[in-house]
């Protein structure tokens, strides 16, 4: 199965080219276009209660379309705010999502919803994490550009933008600077990560849209 | 016990690994822990690069461990140049870890724990400082609201009430409601003329009408438009009676507890909005149940202090202050069980209380012989039969 990742970073969509035998699952409602040759069935996510659980906790929807051909053709995905997609490749080890970045994977991945905690949801990146793991690739997006870092000791995110980690990475919720300035900075709360392992990070925030958006209401 | 070949499922930070890190199957025999590739991680690996996988030992004696990760579980061993990792979060592999090592290593979870501990409890301690914050700022931001809502309220003029209960108005039906000459019109009519000259507000416009239903309710509107239901009248059992209920009613008028209502609730909504961001939502679902609901359901202190004011309006006007605590009274003890029928007594709680607190009330006016009210309910009764 070819896919490739098409008008990085704004508009990113996946083009995914499927031959006989060829599998991918996707978010439901993520397809744009795709061939006529090609089928797509809807299956509940991993059960109801499962499936439940990732619609309300996991800001994922119930359903996950599986997309298949007999003969070739061709699917388009995207994700409905701008911003990149990029593609990890899991060999039995584990990521995790942020609440609403899944896109599509594998049929080798497993998609499983975790308790993320009250840091977790402090630092704006939910009460509850995407678990994926298995072997396979899985293609998750953000809100503008994706960028990674390999950290090894402590790093400090803003609130909102980390989007996916390892299981390797501890998240601690901390006050930017001081109490006066953590308030007046604009900056508020940030997440310290503690390495090692790898962070996806996004360029943008939807909290920082949300704020902006507000701001020219009145 | 400890089985000593267990394998764990874990992982390998190394620069040899492309990509730096490799899914592995960890061993602990009695002096190293021994970790090589996952079956997983090398099905997908190119053949070349398998045969170049070497396995990672780091020696027990130099091993360095540290807990964390996403899930605070996570055990990271560490050589002594620390340019090798080996984690795994299984269960059993600190406890495997901690014997192999005769407790040295049980000891350094130990401290780490102890350092996790700390942290953790000056997260929480932090979050509670933090919620307890939130809700005092919220609890100071409510009453601040509640406070500046009655001040703002003396500033408006009275025909601000009567604009506001004339759009109330046209939203009740009024397609059962009684002619003006109707017997038991002039009934309500003649107590409300009784009543008006003893109100706070003197220039209020009181004016009522009777709209014909089962309902046993009567509620007036800001600006003292009021709307008694033939329910009412059919159950009270005189004049006196029908003369509490009004009283009590026009109290909230000339006491302007609909405007409070209003601004309340729009001090709450602005909070809200404050807070969350986004009252629209709430904002439509409001103005849904607003207009009579808002407008005639009252809080706890309000009713007492219509209560108060209706006893003091019959007391002037020559008529016992207990009438209020009456009708209720015998609505109360005739047909308490039967909810829905009795609107007008489950809209104002606290039975006992009440009556208490008119009887109360009463015993500090100047004593007074009361004249009953020359008029016919009977009359009025028959004619709504």
């Amino acid at each position: 199965m070819e896919v490739e990742i098409r008008n990085r970073p704004a508009f990113a969509n996946l083009l995914v080219n499927l031959q006989p035998g060829d599998r991918i699952i996707a978010e439901a409602d993520a397809m744009a276009s795709m061939s006529s040759t090609v089928d797509m069935t809807t299956r509940m996510n991993g059960g109801l209660f499962r499936a439940l659980a990732r619609r309300f906790l996991g800001s994922e929807s119930m359903f996950v379309n599986q997309f298949t051909t007999n003969s070739s053709g061709h699917i388009v995905l995207t994700q409905p705010f701008p911003g990149d997609i990029v593609c990890v490749e899991l060999r039995g080890n584990t990521l995790f999502l942020q609440p609403g970045a899944f896109l599509a994977c594998e049929p080798g991945i497993s998609l499983g919803l975790g308790f993320a905690g009250l840091r977790s949801w402090l630092s704006g990146e939910g009460l509850f994490r995407l678990k994926m793991s298995g072997t396979g690739r899985i293609w998750f997006g953000a809100y503008g550009a994706i960028f990674t870092r390999e950290i090894t000791d402590e790093y400090i995110v803003d609130t909102g933008h980390l989007v996916a980690y390892e299981p390797t990475v501890s998240i601690r919720v901390g006050l930017a600077g001081g109490i006066f300035s953590s308030f007046f900075s604009g900056e508020g709360l940030i997440t310290r990560v503690r390495g090692p392992g790898k962070i996806y990070m996004q360029s943008r925030s939807f909290d920082g849209l949300a704020a902006w958006t507000n701001s020219h209401l009145w | 016990m400890l089985d000593p070949n267990q394998q764990f499922r874990g992982g390998v930070f190394h620069s040899s690994i492309p990509d730096g890190r490799i899914g592995a199957d960890i061993r602990i025999t009695p002096s190293e822990i021994i970790a090589e590739p996952s079956a997983e991680a090398l099905t997908v690996m190119d053949p070349s690069q398998v045969a170049r996988m070497p396995r990672w030992v780091i020696p027990l004696s130099e091993c360095q461990v540290d807990l964390g990760g996403a899930s605070g579980r996570m055990v990271f061993c560490r050589n002594k140049e620390r340019d090798l990792t080996i984690f795994c979060e299984e269960r059993g592999f600190a406890a495997m870890l901690g014997d192999r090592s005769g407790g040295m290593l049980s000891e350094q979870l130990h401290v780490v724990k102890k350092r996790q501990a700390g942290e953790n409890h000056r997260f929480r301690f932090w979050l509670t400082v933090g919620v307890v914050a939130t809700l005092l700022f919220g609890v100071i931001g409510y009453y601040s609201v509640l406070a500046a809502a009655r001040l703002a309220i003396a500033a408006v003029p009275i025909s601000m009430d009567e604009k506001i209960g004339s759009m109330a108005m046209q939203t009740i039906e009024k397609e059962q409601k009684l002619a003006a000459d109707h017997p038991a019109t002039k009934f309500v009519t003649e107590i409300v003329d009784r009543l008006k000259p003893h109100a706070a507000i003197p220039e209020m416009n009181f004016k009522v009408i009777v709209i014909e239903s089962s309902e046993v309710n009567a509620f007036a509107l800001p600006g003292g438009q009021m709307v008694v239901y033939t329910g009412l009248l059919k159950k009270a059992e005189s004049g006196e009676q029908v003369a509490g209920v009004l009283a009590h009613e026009m109290s909230h008028a000339t006491l302007r507890h609909g405007l409070q209502r209003v601004s309340q609730s729009l001090g709450i909504v602005a909070a809200i909005q404050f807070l969350i961001g986004d009252a629209g939502g709430l904002l439509a679902l409001g103005s849904q149940a607003a207009q009579t609901s808002i407008l005639t359901s009252y809080s706890r202190q309000s009713e007492t202090e219509a209560d108060l004011e209706g006893a003091r309006m019959l007391h002037e006007a020559g008529l016992d202050p207990e009438s209020i605590s009456a009708f209720f009274d015998k609505l109360k003890k005739e047909d308490g069980d039967i909810p829905g029928v009795l609107v007008w007594v489950s809209s104002h709680p606290l039975h006992e209380q009440r009556i208490e607190s008119i009887a109360k009330f009463k015993s500090t006016l100047a004593k007074k012989e009361y004249t009953p009210l020359d008029l016919d309910l009977a009359t009025v009764k028959e004619s709504l039969k």
